[in-house]
């Protein structure tokens, strides 16, 4: 090592990038398994900490063990295959519920990029909801959560309705910005070649600030997932976030510590895969 | 003189500035173009040449006066008047052949056009006639696929102009269409749309800073300026360009030339214009 690695103009190495940047994944382990190691020599039945053994036993639980005890006898569930129990277990039926919701969210964002894209192209329809919009934006999403519960009941409709509410004017306002931002010679240009209002709406500027609203929708995956969380750990049967709640009760943080990974794994390739998709779709663009 | 084609009547276009102050920036314009005419129009930066463009265009409203293409006032902007702005001038989604065949496209088959049978069944045809545009542009064929992105500013304005000729326009409005190119690639450009007009014929008004590049492309040459006191432009001089003063490369002899730079500074003498002339005879 130079003695100016801690220069501007440092050079890492190969090897110095690999250990300097996973040293912080391993400095966490290590304390994380120190931490436990210490609670258990206090207490060999801790459950703040668990240790691998515990943690190990929380995945099994989480990946086999159905998610309602009362309806499969557990002996007869032992005796199935491992992707049967799979299957019927709490971790997948708990992410193909949070996963409808999600689903729902993201398709209700369409009529709303829909709507931000007329907005920012047609003026009259700009004006007419701008306003009210800029004002809608402003409420907190979770502060209406007891109106949602009164007015839609507490199932599914109220918990689709706290992430559209809590996200999409965020996306209406993106996509009305960069609707605007698209330089008013492509819209000439494209009354010039032909084109009428909805062949310059649809075919020239959607096309071309898609790949903006679809990172913008990216950026906001958090919020997404912020709102969905909020409204499966106050109201549900059943989602990711139902679970880690209900598993904070009996304080097995060795399920509640594999299901945020979980969690965090699955918003990564989400991401990962609009990412991907984008690139695909939008070969020309690029991102500056 | 052949018929009036295109007549500007009265123009007048005021800006409001923060609310209540209004500019002046064109006031009792006046001006007849015929068909077949290459009409080029130049003026400092600011004396609103632009402007007047994109009124003719139909982009932008006079504060007063109209503008009648072959008799009629066309409120915005149609197929019949094809555009080459400096910037923005193809859609960076498209790629050329694209871009290129996208005006056709629109007009025959409309929004969803693309997913009938028949645009299938003349897609071949379109591709066809894009390319024959494309050669003439002298782009190879192999350029076709790739994105405006990855294309230089001079070959961008190359399809910028096929994408507006394809649609054979009754006239060419091209704003500065040449101003961001370096400047052997700016003269290949003005050859090439020389060499266009020759060929097809199209009555084109072309917006300049650059007295050279007016004198040289025009057949007619306008000169926008603004009286000192007055803050708002009109025309000072307008002049052909006959092709006699031309030499066999297209370019007006120098002794011609001269002769138009007096004139031109005789008239912002008298009228005590503003008018730049640093860039004359580059």
């Amino acid at each position: 090592m130079s003695p100016g690695i801690f220069r501007i103009d440092a050079r890492p190495g190969k090897m110095t990038a690999f250990v300097l940047s996973w040293f912080l994944f391993a400095a966490g382990i290590a304390l994380y398994m120190h931490a436990s190691h210490t609670r258990h020599i206090e207490n060999p039945d801790d459950k703040v900490a668990p240790n691998l053994t515990q943690l190990a036993q929380g995945i099994t639980d989480a990946v086999l063990k159905p998610a309602d005890d009362d309806d499969i006898d557990p002996a007869a569930n032992a005796a199935k295959p491992w992707y049967e129990r799979f299957f019927t277990s709490m971790l997948w039926s708990d992410t193909v519920a949070s996963s409808k919701r999600f689903a729902w969210a993201m398709l209700l964002l369409v009529p709303a990029v829909v709507l931000g894209m007329h907005m920012g192209l047609f003026p009259v329809v700009g004006v007419f909801f701008l306003r009210f919009i800029l004002f809608f934006d402003k409420i907190i999403a979770l502060s209406v959560l007891p109106i949602l519960f009164i007015a839609f009941g507490i199932d599914e409709l109220s918990k689709i309705m706290l992430i559209v509410i809590g996200v999409t004017p965020t996306i209406i306002l993106d996509t009305f910005n960069l609707t605007k931002s698209v330089p008013p010679e492509q819209v000439v240009k494209g009354f010039t070649l032909g084109a009428r209002d909805f062949g310059v709406a649809y075919r020239i500027v959607l096309r071309q600030i898609l790949p903006r609203v679809i990172n913008s929708i990216r950026l906001n995956l958090k919020p997404i997932m912020l709102f969905l969380f909020a409204g499966e750990m106050i109201a549900s049967q059943n989602g990711l976030a139902f679970r880690i709640a209900l598993m904070r009760r009996n304080m097995a943080m060795n399920v509640i510590i594999p299901y945020v990974m979980w969690v965090a794994l699955l918003l990564f390739l989400v991401d990962l895969g609009m990412h991907v998709l984008n690139r695909k779709l939008h070969p020309w663009f690029r991102e500056s | 003189m052949r018929d009036e084609f295109i007549r500007l009547d009265d123009l007048c276009v005021e800006y409001n500035v923060h609310g209540h102050a209004s500019k002046k920036v064109l006031e009792h314009l006046d001006l007849t173009i015929c068909e077949g005419q290459f009409v080029a129009v130049c003026g400092q930066t600011g004396c609103g040449k632009s402007t007047m463009l994109r009124i003719v265009l139909g982009a932008e409203r006079p504060t007063s006066g109209r503008v009648l293409i072959e008799g009629r006032e066309l409120p915005r902007p149609d197929r019949h008047r094809g555009y080459v702005p400096q910037k923005y001038s193809l859609f960076p989604d498209k790629t050329v052949l694209d871009n290129i065949t996208f005006g056709p496209e629109m007009e025959e088959f409309g929004l969803l056009g693309r997913l009938t049978p028949r645009f299938f069944r003349s897609r071949a045809e379109l591709r066809r006639t894009a390319f024959g545009y494309l050669r003439q542009m002298g782009l190879q064929e192999s350029d076709s696929g790739k994105y405006p992105d990855q294309l230089s500013g001079g070959m961008q304005q190359r399809v910028a102009i096929a994408q507006a000729l394809i649609m054979k326009p009754k006239i060419l409005l091209m704003d500065e269409a040449f101003s961001a190119l370096d400047p052997a690639t700016r003269g290949d450009m003005q050859k090439l749309v020389r060499r266009l007009w020759r060929e097809t014929g199209t009555t084109i008004l072309f917006v300049t800073h650059n007295l050279s590049e007016a004198v040289y492309l025009g057949t007619r040459v306008v000169v926008l300026g603004k009286e000192s006191p007055e803050p708002s432009a009109r025309v000072v001089l307008d002049v052909e360009v006959p092709d006699s003063i031309r030499n066999p490369d297209g370019y007006p002899r120098r002794d011609a030339l001269d002769g138009l730079t007096r004139k031109i500074e005789d008239a912002a003498m008298e009228g005590r214009l503003e008018l730049e002339m640093a860039e004359f005879g580059g």
